[in-house]
């Protein structure tokens, strides 16, 4: 397990480090910053005076050493625009964006393990059919249009929500924020939510069909006893994969939500800075959110191998596992 | 699984849900109508502008004029809603017989640290504003400034290169910073009658009520402005109550909502002229006929209908009535697809040609392009379309004019002088259009400054320099509570001490 640990943690390092790079010369690629900041009226003088200003005039192997210098510092450096700390404007982001993603993820979760495992358990009686309908229906609606009709439902025509923002107070008045997150939340819960319970179906029904199963009941255990102790225990590796891929994508599916419900988040960070090329801004919410989905899955996959013994084993190289499986398939 | 522990879970969703929902008791209603003016009620202005620095001479973004010019810096001169010029900072002007020479004497404000407005801090921000570092968007009509020089401590002496009939004009963008401010990213030292509370970028900034403020005190007790990336997100919270008013309704699509009792729909004049920009530098187009072909084909009435419901002028050249120079002009190159056909042959194109207009994506360009295209159809011109960025138009088109034809808001007011700059994007040269233009600059009077420029203006209409397709509306909106809402919104300067908002 020391060696997987090791191991793993090298190869998220690498891949950090090649995210890093391959994002700062895609955005170089992609532009000049300096472009963003003029208007109409600026003379090639200014232009240049703006390029030294933000010292994207330097040959780009010293733009390059000195952004890994300050990564490796953990410094995200300064606003092309506005001059601001990116380190503390994601720092400032995040009162938004994290408890958005994890409330929606929670809820998702919520509305998933039931919804998947009865789409499945009663996959031949009507409501069982219901909810396999609604959870493809409300995985195939995009996510703005989710956003837009409750809107237009509970904040329109019902004055029950506000239909976007977030309290300037930040959590200083958390029912107040809460109101301000319910439609945002309940709009990726219903989109993620859906999805999820796809998989948990599709995971019941792969449990439900094993012989282990039929064996525990057949030994006079309770079906739910039965679920417990060998059908959950079985059924949740796959599903913590599945999960981790889930809160990443719960993340990365805010940015679009923030943008419909005015949410001063993360995500609306990123769409201003890419508009504005502001790259230190870009790097920073893309690497932090690289860092955030490689993190995950890390934690996944070590996950995954404590509760399931048989994957410590088999994937983890060691010459131990190899004479077993050499032993069994003799 | 058990039926009870089903219900059980369902349960959970219902109070997890409940949780979620906490705090819904609480509905924003919608302020009472009528009522008498609140002095102190706090007006939350809702605005797609959100500026990119909070310093001016920091980049391009006409947001940092929105909320700042005005409300929390002030200049030596204001400009009016109705585009007139005023003094502010400087009580007293006059001028040297030569018209070289500028000597303002200093109104008594302070700023909000309490330091007098000096001038010290004159000459500091006059020449701050035309440094190297500067990218402000007015730079280069102050370039003309040669000297600042200090007289007493309420006294300032400003020598110019040339003579400039406009420069109190153009002093009016030009913030007086306090010279011993510091950090402009996050902070101010402005003198207006706002000072600046809070700054939360991708949100809002918010404008406390100056207490010690010089001048007439405003009629409410402080401004939010809060910004909103998407249109429908900023009606919304229109609607919803979330906001008093929008500075700019920049979709025509969402008027209707807004037309009823509850709100007030406010159009003045802008400055912002939507532009078929033609490379006059190439074939076709540096023909007089073709562009003037091309202007002929395209029904521009329709155009307007289509794209603002009719709000909004059709203007023949670079100049709305808002300005001195103003003539009108909107028939001299009437829509008329004959004279298109019959200019065309006449230019040795009677069978069409093909060509390529680059688009911005942003704002209503895509769609105008699209109506282009149809129009120039009829008369055998086939137009390709290429979508871009904003920053893509500046690098590709106005840097290195790298263009067929492109689609560009151009919201400057009195910008008919880039016609004057043979270097522009658009490569229009008249060597009569730049003496007069020039001339004008350095003219005696405002009176003989206007006639030139009136001369120049019917030129580049004469010649169909561009395409000019129509002047935007300037469509306010504001519950119906809200009152003293500047109208016109000049270069993006917008006024906020008038407003004020009936008690709730």
């Amino acid at each position: 397990m020391a060696a997987y640990l090791l191991r793993r943690t090298g190869l998220l390092l690498l891949s950090l480090a090649l995210a890093a790079a391959l994002l700062f010369l895609v955005l170089r690629v992609l532009g000049n910053p300096v472009y963003a900041l003029i208007s109409v009226g600026a003379t090639e003088e200014d232009i240049a005076a703006a390029a030294a200003r933000l010292g994207v005039d330097r040959p780009i192997g010293e733009q390059f050493v000195e952004y890994i210098q300050q990564l490796v510092t953990l410094d995200l450096g300064t606003s092309f625009t506005n001059q601001l700390s990116v380190g503390d404007e994601i720092a400032r982001r995040l009162n938004v964006t994290l408890p958005l993603t994890l409330i929606s993820f929670a809820l998702s979760v919520l509305i998933a393990i039931p919804v998947g495992f009865i789409a499945a358990w009663r996959s031949r009686t009507w409501y069982g059919t219901a909810f396999s309908a609604a959870t493809q229906l409300g995985g195939a609606i995009p996510v703005f249009w989710v956003g837009i009709l409750l809107i237009t439902v509970f904040a329109l025509q019902n004055r029950f929500l506000p239909a976007g923002g977030f309290p300037r107070s930040d959590w200083a008045d958390p029912a107040d924020a809460l109101r301000s997150l319910t439609l945002p939340v309940l709009t990726i819960a219903i989109v993620a939510g859906s999805d999820l319970a796809r998989y948990v179906r599709s995971a019941t029904l792969d449990v439900l069909g094993q012989v282990y199963l039929r064996t525990a009941r057949a030994t006079g255990q309770s079906f739910g006893g039965a679920i417990w102790r060998h059908g959950v225990r079985n059924g949740i590796v796959p599903v913590i994969s599945i999960l981790a891929i889930q809160l990443s994508t719960t993340f990365v599916g805010a940015v679009i939500v923030e943008n419909v419900f005015g949410l001063p988040g993360l995500g609306d960070m990123l769409l201003t800075a890419i508009r504005e090329r502001d790259f230190p801004s870009v790097q920073g919410v893309v690497l932090f959110s690289t860092v955030l989905v490689l993190g995950l899955g890390f934690a996944a996959d070590v996950t995954q191998r404590i509760i399931d013994p048989r994957l410590r084993t088999t994937l983890s190289g060691n010459r131990r596992a190899g004479s077993r499986r050499a032993a069994v398939s003799a | 699984m058990p039926r009870r522990s089903l219900t059980a879970v369902a349960g959970g969703i219902a109070v997890a849900a409940a949780l979620v929902l906490a705090g819904c008791s609480s509905p924003s209603a919608a302020p009472a109508a009528g009522g008498a003016a609140d002095p102190d009620a706090i007006i939350t202005v809702g605005s797609q502008n959100e500026p990119t620095s909070l310093d001016q001479i920091g980049g391009g973004s006409s947001g940092v004029t929105e909320v700042f010019t005005g409300n929390v810096y002030e200049g030596l001169f204001r400009i009016t809603d109705d585009a007139e010029v005023e003094p502010l900072l400087a009580a007293e002007t006059s001028v040297s017989d030569d018209g070289l020479t500028y000597t303002f004497t200093l109104a008594d404000a302070t700023f909000h640290s309490g330091d007098p407005v000096t001038a010290d801090d004159v000459k500091y921000s006059l020449e701050r504003f035309i440094s190297e570092e500067s990218i402000a968007a007015r730079k280069r009509q102050l370039s003309v400034i040669d000297t600042v020089t200090v007289v007493d401590d309420k006294t300032v002496d400003v020598t110019l290169v040339s003579k400039s009939v406009s420069f109190t004009y153009n002093l009016g963008y030009v913030w007086i910073v306090n010279d011993t401010a510091t950090d402009r990213a996050t902070t101010e030292d402005g003198s207006g009658p706002y000072t600046l509370a809070d700054y939360r970028k991708g949100d809002s900034i918010t404008l406390d009520r100056y207490a010690d403020y010089w001048g007439d005190e405003p009629a409410n007790g402080g401004v939010v402005y809060q910004y909103y990336a998407d249109p429908t997100a900023l009606n919304n919270a229109l609607l919803t109550g979330a906001v008093d008013l929008v500075t700019s309704q920049s979709n025509p699509d969402g008027l209707a909502q807004f037309d009823n009792d509850d709100f007030t729909i406010i159009e003045g004049t802008s400055t912002t002229k939507e532009i078929l920009g033609l490379n006059d530098r190439i074939a076709p187009f540096d023909s007089v006929d073709v562009r003037k072909a091309i202007y002929s084909a395209i029904d521009r009435e329709r155009l307007l209908d289509s794209i603002w419901d009719g709000r909004g002028q059709l203007i023949g050249s670079m100049v709305p009535p808002s300005e001195p120079w103003y003539i009108d002009l909107a028939d001299n190159n009437p829509y008329d697809v004959e004279l298109a056909e019959d200019l065309l042959a006449q230019a040795g194109y009677a069978d069409g040609f093909e060509f390529t207009i680059d688009t911005p994506d942003s704002g209503v360009h895509s769609t105008v392009a699209e109506f282009i295209k149809s129009e120039l159809a009829k008369v055998g011109v086939t137009v390709n379309i290429n979508i871009i960025t904003d920053d893509e138009w500046y690098e590709k088109i106005y840097t290195n004019h790298d263009f067929q034809a492109t689609l560009q808001g151009h919201v400057n007011d009195r910008d008919i002088n880039f016609y004057g700059n043979p270097d522009f994007y658009w490569g229009y040269n008249d060597a009569d259009v730049q003496t007069w233009l020039a001339e004008s600059e350095a003219a005696d009077s405002v009176e003989a400054q206007t006639d030139l420029v009136k001369l120049a203006n019917q030129k580049i209409s004469d010649d169909a320099a561009s395409v000019w397709l129509y002047l935007n509306p300037q469509l306010r909106i504001a519950a119906s509570t809200v009152t003293g809402v500047p109208e016109n919104g000049l270069n993006s300067l917008f006024y906020v001490a008038g407003i004020a908002k009936a008690a709730s």
